[in-house]
């Protein structure tokens, strides 16, 4: 078949479309490949109709179907007074506007709380920036040196327990493990039944002294914790039936 | 479609809310259409608002057998802008006359917003621009082919043509524009 380029002009759009038959397409495609004049008109076609369809969407503009609804409806009835201020209430009484204001509510609270207001006397000077600032830096330093100190007394803690159980020659990871009912009585081993040594008694009594004094020092040691750790270590036979 | 035709019953028994509902649903895209047509946003809004007044004026005329809501919305907006095309034309040969004196400052696109022409975009400006230099019967063959991607049965219907002018149209459109846009200097990358 026997292509022109007033062929492909005409059949552009068809072409583009795919509505050739298949021997025009071939024939189209053969002509285009090899036509110095159709080869860019068919590539700057497609890429005006490429630009076409890229071009965005438009917004409408801001109130144009009130002014349309003006138009044809005709305006609304404009509402004054006490029926304005229903109106209003109306509008901000949705659930998404409480649940936002109440949680602005807690957050401010939450913040001046932990700025050091004190609620049982308030005074207005504490709610300047200059105080809040001053009472938050205070709060997060007080906080800072507690943990500082809860650390590091856990670390003693836990350095007084692996060093009884290195001198006792106890595997670190023994102490919740079940006693071994067929142990052997070795020589020099005590399995509780025997009788302490005078020097594992000062010992122990050295170790109570340091536990008692921690616990004062530590909130957290002076209750059910301190206790419950004693008691393991005693019921474990470790202080009991080593050194008493 | 179904929706309109309810919402157009709804509408002729004077239900405010259901003329809202069809204003809401068909606002932009004749915004749009009017815009690309224009290439001004003013004129489009104006134009677009016209629109829905003769619509609301004339909505006891459609019938359902004429096709879509759709397709019988742009029908009335394309006979409003060829009207306003025709209307303008002398305006339009004014400026052209004014545009061959020596002026520096270009007039179509200091007539656009700052905030428009940061939306458009480099390319999509020059095409708009392109769009706008075609002549009327080619530019809403091609607007409504390529930009509001009617099929050439509903075309046919809005432009009251034959379909192999409806196809010959969008091609000599296709084919102007590209041309218009290689001399604008915008070629395929």
């Amino acid at each position: 078949m026997n292509w022109t380029c007033e062929q492909t002009e005409l059949l552009l759009t068809d072409y583009l479309d795919g509505l050739l038959q298949p021997e025009q397409q071939h024939a189209f495609d053969l002509h285009v490949n090899s036509c110095e004049r159709c080869t860019p008109l068919v590539s700057n076609v497609t890429h005006a109709i490429a630009g076409l369809r890229a071009l965005p969407e438009l917004e409408l503009p801001p109130r144009f179907v009130y002014n349309v609804l003006d138009a044809t409806l005709g305006p609304r009835e404009t509402v004054t007074g006490w029926a304005a201020v229903r109106a209003w209430v109306r509008g901000i009484a949705s659930p998404r506007f409480a649940y936002g204001s109440l949680s602005l509510a807690a957050t401010f609270l939450m913040l001046v709380t932990i700025s050091g207001f004190n609620w049982k006397k308030p005074r207005i000077a504490d709610l300047s920036p200059a105080n809040i600032y001053r009472g938050t830096n205070r709060k997060a330093q007080r906080a800072y040196a507690r943990s500082t100190k809860y650390v590091s007394d856990l670390r003693v803690v836990y350095e007084i327990q692996s060093k009884l159980r290195q001198d006792n020659g106890l595997p670190a990871n023994s102490e919740g493990a079940a006693p071994d009912s067929n142990q052997q009585k070795d020589p020099g081993r005590t399995d509780g039944t025997n009788p302490a040594t005078p020097r594992q008694q000062n010992r122990a009594n050295d170790i109570n002294t340091h536990l008692e004094v921690l616990a004062e020092d530590l909130p957290i040691l002076s209750g059910r914790f301190c206790f419950a750790w004693s008691g393991k270590l005693i019921s474990g036979g470790l202080l009991e039936g080593r050194y008493r | 479609m179904e929706q309109d035709a309810q919402l157009v019953q709804q509408c002729l028994q004077g239900d405010g809310s259901a003329w809202e509902e069809l204003v809401r649903r068909h606002s932009r895209r004749i915004f749009n259409i009017c815009y690309r047509f224009t290439g001004n946003r003013t004129e489009a809004e104006d134009l677009s608002q016209e629109v829905f007044l003769r619509v609301y004026r004339t909505v006891g005329s459609y019938r359902s057998a004429y096709g879509g809501f759709a397709t019988w919305m742009t029908s009335v907006t394309r006979n409003l802008l060829i009207d306003h095309y025709r209307r303008t034309k002398r305006d339009r040969i004014t400026d052209s006359l004014d545009d061959s004196m020596p002026v520096v400052e270009n007039k179509a696109s200091s007539a656009r917003r700052p905030d428009e022409q940061a939306l458009l975009g480099e390319l999509s400006s020059q095409v708009q621009s392109a769009l706008t230099k075609l002549s009327p019967e080619l530019r809403e063959a091609v607007v409504l082919r390529d930009l509001q991607q009617l099929d050439y049965s509903e075309i046919q219907t809005v432009l009251s043509v034959p379909e192999g002018t409806v196809k010959s149209r969008i091609n000599r459109g296709r084919i102007e524009l590209a041309r218009i846009l290689q001399q604008m200097g915008v070629r395929p990358s």
